[in-house]
């Protein structure tokens, strides 16, 4: 890992040196691309795409934006966003057998989609108001639900997070970091296809066009990241920086499989790898010995398609395909690809023509260096290795235990640990507790410090940010309980009762030389999300209680307390009213009538008409 | 006519005693019809119901039978509810006579004819039943009178003529009963109207020719509650013909409320009816219980949720995967054959595991039951769902070790071989745990314990790594070597605690359904789905519902709410270990439809076959019934030991009739004994439960038989101890039966909802305890009931339990003791906390002799 990366900086630094730093900002280096193959154990493949552009900060604001996306430059100019981070992943990071994570896990977000920004704002409130534009503005972008990013599901980190660029006009008292997290969302192909149309080549050309919804949300894990900031060199004039990443692990076995018969049927028992050296091994009995032998592919395999030249925006001083194998291991190359080997001895890069269509096979290698070191780059052991879950059962009360281990024999890792949680967890801070294992009661040097601020009902998610330090070669219990409260029949969610998703929690590990390389964060990482369920009424039945209930009140009650609250008069008590009024009038009126046109009428008929008259007011 | 407001017990009796006789005649008419009705031979509501279409010359009697023949008791009850207010007016207005003209002639004829016709015009041809046309006459009448009266209602201004409101009860009817005849009662109030004109003078037979009928026959005189037509001579009600009635009546009208209850607890019938209640409690709840089986009281099983479409995706697990399962096959078998121990199991097994790809984990755990320590190391592997977010998990169980102490030598390869075919799937929306135990109980207990932390940290280790949450388990129980025929789902959890019935359902469908194979349940190898087999089937279940042990890996899930059931195939066919794996396959993509956790369908259910069940609502009536009679009987002798204890009938007698002013002296109660009794009884239960849950093994039949001898003897000492220092009276030893009896229905009517099987157990066994008596007199009757009682002590039906399933005591009870330490059944509680104590107490009454002494202090005090 730490090869790649310092391969990856010196690339980026001589890139630096080479475009930004030496040529004119307008030039066709502000856009480049690169993806990165790197093999891992248990037969997965890491693919890193990136794609990287600038604009200087005056034309973006003559709105002169070139390769920066233009939909994403009008939403950042509204809601005053000066630097935004925005992440869909899905799947986990398996680091005990993949290792370190890429780009030290500064480009990928917990499960679901994960949204931080650093808005220009003079108050909170003003601030809060510019968030709801931004989620609601990514969302439509992005057909992502980015829209249910609410009060509820926003925090303030304090610690955790520092921002990438540098801002030189901001200070502290207008910038304000705001950061939401939907850890139910499922990211799929709909948010792929937008987050393509950003691309200068829109997914036609380059390393772009081996992007496909059914690879990419078929892998073990991806990451799908956007990150804007400013950078200012130095002398120079500031650049708005766009970073896409996509980042995803692929099992080879299930990604070679052909697309029209993804299932995975036994294969005939003769293809099937057996070990032979079994005594009991024959015809039709097999002890497998797959999985550590499936490192042979060819890129059309693996992404069901072949790369269709390079983008032409591209900087073609930077090379588009990476490769991290061991360089005595044979790869080949469709013509018109040059092979470059690393001084590192482990990668290798490939310059295309921009019309020549890229394939690249490794083939299986051959019986004599089968040894698995050979095959592969070993992974490099990340710095810290945290799994979360929940502890207890029922559905009054639960814990949650995160064991976080320092794999490292003579450093300690100090890093901060964050949580953002629904409403309904509320939790007793007073029961947190950090053990090592092997000691008993609380280690009072692991929690450095706390930052905590607890949710209110229905409006707010409760924080909690903790500083804590791990001696070398050691494991740390984090341990807390929690409460869950009783949620109004509404606020349930109107789909299947699954349980409702905690976020992830956010792990950043302290650059212990910030104030030299300029980074904040070592590493980041994120545990997985949990799954809290919460007592669930049987839907049916309230709806069946509440038409029942209507019914009897409307029927028994109704009446009943209509007689009670009604106060009863005799009719000619009461003034008149209603129809009887208008009744009485138009008999009024009539009669009026009868006497101008019926005088002459004989006296009997008035007497009879006269009749009725106590009978209708009595 | 009666008002809710003024409603008392007594009023009510002297209404019911002075109705006249025709509204009398036509109640027991429409209760006459409705009893016919009852039978199944003659269809009287055929022969009887006014349908159009079968109106003829010979069929004119329907325009007279029509009104007394109901559908069901229902429209009986609510229909006489409605006439007998309104006829009885109607009667003591007109008379008999007219009544009985009226109402055979042209108030029914006219409507019905009136329906008829209208039907008929209609080409429709709707059987109408019932007395609500009448209804509506009578209404349509009242109606017109209270128009009269009363031409206007005023609400809210507008005036509504008071004849309407029959219309209005006409709708709402119509709305609201289903299947009320909305022209038959519009006909009915239509003649109503009609006949409340005036025109009712021109309907009903001449007044003088009644008058002479009624002087000629002297009805006035012969019949009881005739009303005469001529009212004027004779007054309302003629010459008060029930008077003797209506005197008493009135008195008791006239008393103050609640005269009736303490009459009525002044009954003598009510120290007689008690025991006959609880009895017939007993034996309804009993026969109840056998009534179940049959079709009428049992259902049909159904999925209820939807998501989990059982069956419905094909299943590919076969082919080059059976050469995969051999090779895992002569791992395991060499594992076996060599007597490996549980760490080299789990060390070959884990070697296997982490070839596949999954991660693994080991925990070690130890419990102490019964003098023995009970240790191992479960092995599980977490395969991750490809694309999944760790939040929810299915487990696959594979126990080294069947309940029965067999190795597992199709099981565990076959999970083995099912993990690595699970592994190329990328559609798990759940990771997928698979769990190797040593054994079948204490391992998978460990494990969900710690898996939930809820494990005592001391004994089992926690899990180092985790999943999400717990969705639904399956265990393979696969010893036998040979091709199987049908699957036996078990399906028992600890306490009696049960899978949710969809699961089950699952299992059954895909397997019997799909794959064609047989299930089976509760160890019924044939089962031809009649009535004794269900029978068995459904008693075995209650059986091992009863015990509360677990009774196989997924028992120690269920208590966690996470539904599962284990898998265990049997008999000789031809099905093979894959058709095996498809089933699970199978189970596994129904489990992984699932959006929420199970909970559509029932958790508390008997199953008799494996697709009928009866629900609680069916069943739980039964041993309520039975928990009720120790109740009743508890209340009964309470009531008893207030009695002063005179002993003739006859006293009771003149005491309740001259006394009815002046309530009887109710008898202080002695209440220390008795509740000391009973303490000392439950409080002396603890040392067996404590004992047969704490001596090691070897010691346990020693212990057992110890206690037995002291079950036989304690009971007699502690009589004796009591007559020589106390010497209790017959109140005391009813107020012993009755505190111990209330505690018993106390307990038994809680257990009931939460383990049926074992409230119904402990009830039936227990039923005699409400019967028994002390026999003042009789030294050998004493005798005979004490051997009886010892005959179903709960020691005797161990050793009965014991002889018929030819086990020996030891086995059961370190089964007990195990369950007790492991599972945490609290089977063992009830046993010796319920049962036991309510059977001392039992027997002390029964061997007591009430002293002569303290009664004749009572009768010396009463002269």
């Amino acid at each position: 890992m730490r090869q790649f990366l310092s391969f990856f900086l010196v690339s980026l630094i001589s890139f630096c040196t080479l475009s930004t730093c030496a040529e004119s900002p307008t030039s066709s280096a502000d856009y480049h691309e690169q993806l990165v193959l790197r093999p891992l154990p248990l037969s997965a493949l890491l693919a890193s795409f990136n794609f990287r552009s600038n604009i200087t900060v005056s034309e973006f604001e003559a709105h002169n934006f070139r390769l920066f996306p233009r939909s994403l430059a009008q939403i950042l100019q509204h809601a005053g966003t000066r630097e935004l981070h925005l992440r869909f992943s899905s799947g986990r990071w398996d680091s005990e057998s993949w290792g370190a994570r890429p780009w030290d896990g500064a480009r990928e977000g917990g499960t679901g989609v994960e949204l931080w920004a650093w808005l220009e704002a003079e108050t909170d409130d003003e601030a809060d108001h510019k968030w709801l534009t931004l989620t609601n503005a990514l969302s439509g972008l992005f057909c992502a639900s980015l829209n249910f990013i609410d009060g509820t599901r926003t925090t303030r980190p304090v610690m955790s997070f520092q921002p990438e660029g540098d801002h030189p006009s901001l200070t502290e008292a207008n910038t304000h970091l705001l950061f939401g997290v939907l850890p139910h969302e499922v990211v799929c192909t709909e948010n792929l296809t937008p987050f393509l149309k950003l691309l200068p080549c829109k997914g036609k050309a380059g390393i772009a066009s081996l992007l496909d919804g059914h690879k990419l949300f078929d892998s073990s894990w991806q990451s799908m990241a956007v990150d804007v900031r400013p950078i200012c060199p130095a002398g120079g004039e500031c650049v708005l920086q766009i970073e896409l990443t996509i980042d995803m692990v692929l099992d080879i076995d299930r990604s070679k499989r052909p697309r029209d018969n993804p299932i995975p049927r036994p294969p005939p028992g003769h293809e099937l790898p057996c070990n032979t050296s079994k005594p009991y091994h024959s015809h039709d009995t097999c002890f497998p010995a797959d999985h550590e032998a499936s490192q042979d592919w060819t890129l059309s395999q693996i992404f069901g398609k072949h790369m269709k030249g390079t983008c032409p925006l591209t900087d073609p001083a930077v090379p588009p395909v990476c490769l991290q194998v061991p360089n005595s291991r044979s790869v080949y190359v469709s013509d018109g690809v040059l092979e470059k080997k690393n001084l590192d001895r482990v990668s290798r890069c490939f310059e295309i023509r921009p019309d020549a269509n890229f394939e690249m096979v490794l083939p299986s290698p051959s019986k004599d260096d089968q040894q698995a070191t050979s095959l592969i780059v070993k992974p490099e052991a990340p710095l810290l290795y945290a799994e979360r879950s929940f502890t207890g059962h029922g559905q009054e009360r639960g814990g949650v235990q995160t064991i976080l281990r320092n794999p490292s024999s003579d450093t300690e890792v100090e890093f901060i640990y964050m949580e953002s949680l629904p409403w309904f967890m509320r939790i007793y801070l007073h029961t947190m507790s950090a053990r090592i294992q092997g000691t008993k009661g609380d280690d009072n040097s692991v929690i450095q410090e706390v930052y905590y601020r607890p949710g209110v009902d229905r409006a707010r998610g409760s924080q909690l940010e903790v500083r804590m330090r791990i001696p070398p070669a050691s494991t740390v219990f984090l341990t807390y309980d929690f409460e869950k409260s009783i949620l109004r029949y509404t606020e349930y969610p109107p789909d299947a009762n699954r349980g409702f998703d905690v976020a992830a929690a956010v792990i950043t590990i302290l650059n212990k030389d910030e104030p030299k390389t300029g980074r904040f964060a070592a590493y980041n990482l994120r545990t997985t999300s949990l799954l809290c369920s919460l007592p669930t009424p049987d839907f049916s039945m309230p709806y069946n209680v509440i038409i029942f209930t209507s019914t009897a009140i409307a029927l028994a009650f109704g009446g009943m307390f209509n007689i009670m609250v009604r106060r009863f008069v005799a009719a000619d008590e009461g003034p008149e009213l209603g129809l009887k009024l208008l009744k009485t009038k138009l008999k009024s009126r009539f009669a009026a009538l009868f006497k101008k046109f019926g005088v002459g009428k004989a006296k009997g008929d008035q007497t009879k008409e006269a009749e009725p008259q106590p009978a209708v007011t009595e | 006519m009666p008002s809710i407001t003024t409603f008392n017990t007594s009023r009510a009796r002297s209404y019911m005693v002075r109705l006249p006789l025709f509204t009398r005649l036509v109640l027991l008419a429409i209760l006459g019809f409705w009893l016919v009705g009852l039978q199944s031979v003659w269809d009287v509501r055929q022969w009887g119901a006014l349908i159009p279409k079968e109106m003829g010359l010979a069929t004119l009697y329907r325009m007279n039978t029509f009104p007394f023949i109901h559908l069901n008791v229902f429209h009986a009850v609510m229909n006489l509810l409605a006439i007998v207010p309104l006829l009885e007016r109607f009667e003591a207005e007109y008379g008999t006579l007219t009544c009985l003209g009226l109402f055979f002639g042209p108030l029914t004829t006219i409507p019905s004819i009136l329906y008829v016709l209208v039907e008929k015009g209609l080409g429709a041809n709707t059987a109408v039943m019932g007395a609500s046309m009448w209804v509506f006459t009578l209404l349509g009448l009242e109606a017109m009178r209270t128009y009269k009266l009363n031409p206007n209602l005023v609400i809210l201004g507008y005036s509504i003529p008071t004849w309407t409101t029959p219309i209005g009860i006409l709708f709402v009817i119509a709305v609201l009963v289903p299947n009320s005849s909305f022209l038959g009662h519009a006909a009915g109030l239509g003649v109503g109207y009609v006949a409340g004109f005036g025109l009712l003078k021109y309907l009903a037979p001449p007044e003088w020719a009644l008058r002479w009928i009624e002087g000629k026959l002297n009805l006035l005189g012969r019949l009881p509650h005739y009303v005469s037509v001529d009212q004027k001579t004779y007054g309302r009600f003629g010459v008060l013909p029930s008077s003797n009635s209506s005197t008493g009546g009135s008195g008791v009208g006239l008393g103050l409320v609640g005269t009736s209850a303490l009459a009525l607890r002044r009954d003598p019938r009510m120290l007689k009816v008690p025991p006959y209640i609880s009895l017939l409690c007993i034996l309804v709840g009993a026969v109840w219980l056998f009534l179940l089986p049959l079709n009428e009281y049992s259902r049909r099983t159904y999925i209820s949720e939807n998501a989990l479409l059982p069956g419905q995706v094909h299943t590919y697990f076969g082919g080059s995967d059976q050469n995969v399962f051999r090779a895992y096959k002569q791992e395991v078998n060499a594992l076996a054959e060599q007597g490996k121990s549980n760490t080299e199991i789990n060390g070959k097994l884990e070697e296997i595991v982490r070839g596949l790809g999954l991660k693994t984990a080991r925990q070690n755990f130890t419990y102490a039951a019964a003098g023995r320590t009970y240790q191992g190391e479960n092995l599980y592997a977490i395969l991750q769902a490809p694309r999944g977010d760790a939040t929810e998990a299915i487990v696959l169980v594979a126990a080294w070790e069947n309940v029965k102490k067999e190795v597992n030598r199709q099981g565990v390869p076959l999970t083995l071989t099912l993990a690595r075919y699970f592994k190329r799937w990328s559609l798990w929306s759940k990771d997928i745990i698979i769990l190797f135990s040593p054994d079948s109980i204490a391992g998978p207990q460990a494990w969900v314990d710690a898996y939930h932390d809820a494990h005592d940290t001391s004994r089992v280790a926690s899990l180092p790594i985790k999943s999400g949450a717990l969705q639904g388990a399956i265990a393979i129980d696969y010893a036998q070597e040979h091709r199987f025929q049908s699957i036996h789902v078990v399906y028992d959890g600890v306490n009696g605690q049960l899978p949710n019935l969809d699961l089950i359902n699952s299992v059954v469908n895909i397997a019997g359904g799909q794959m064609g194979m047989g299930v089976a349940l509760q160890e019924m190898w044939q089962h031809n789905d009649q009535y004794p087999d269900r029978l068995r089937t459904m008693l075995r279940g209650m059986l091992k519902q009863g015990l509360g042990l677990a009774s196989g890996p997924h028992s120690s899930f269920i208590p966690y709410h996470v539904d599962a059931v284990t898998l265990q195939p049997f008999g000789e066919g031809w099905q093979d270990e894959m058709a095996m794996g498809r089933v699970v396959e199978g189970t596994f993509r129904s489990l992984n439809n699932l959006l929420e956790h199970l909970h559509q369908s029932f958790f508390f259910y008997l199953l008799m076959q494996r697709e009928r069940f009866v629900s609680i609502g069916t069943y739980l009536p039964s041993a309520m019934l039975v928990a009720a009679n120790f109740t009743i009987m508890a209340i009964f002798l309470w009531m008893k030991s207030g009695q002063p204890a005179e002993t003739s009938t006859a006293d009771i007698k003149s005491g309740s009739e001259s006394d009815k002013s002046t309530p009887p002296p109710t008898v202080e109660r002695e209440l220390f004994l008795p509740i000391g009794v009973v303490i000392l009884c439950q409080t002396v239960s603890v040392i067996p439960l404590y004992l047969f849950n704490h001596v090691p093994e070897n010691t346990l039949t020693p212990l057992f038989g110890l206690f037995f001898l002291i079950n036989t003897i304690l009971p007699p000492i502690l009589s004796n101890l009591l007559t020589t220092f106390h010497r209790p009276t017959l109140q005391q030893y009813n107020l012993i039966k009755s505190f111990s009896l209330l505690l018993l229905g106390m307990f038994l009517s809680s257990l009931a909802t939460l383990n049926f099987s074992l409230a119904m157990i402990i009830g039936l066994l227990s039923a005699p305890l409400s019967f028994v008596k002390p026999f003042p007199n009789s030294a050998a009757a004493r005798a005979v009931c004490f051997a009886l009682l010892n005959a179903i002590s709960p020691a005797a039906v161990l050793l009965a339990g014991a002889a018929y399933w030819k086990l020996s005591v030891t086995t059961i009870l370190t089964e007990a003791a195990v369950a007790w330490h492991v599972s945490g059944t609290y089977s063992s509680v009830l046993v010796w906390c319920v049962w036991w104590p309510a059977w001392l107490a039992g027997c002390v009454t029964v061997l007591g002799r009430p002293g002569d002494k303290e009664e004749e202090k009572n009768k010396t005090k009463k002269a």
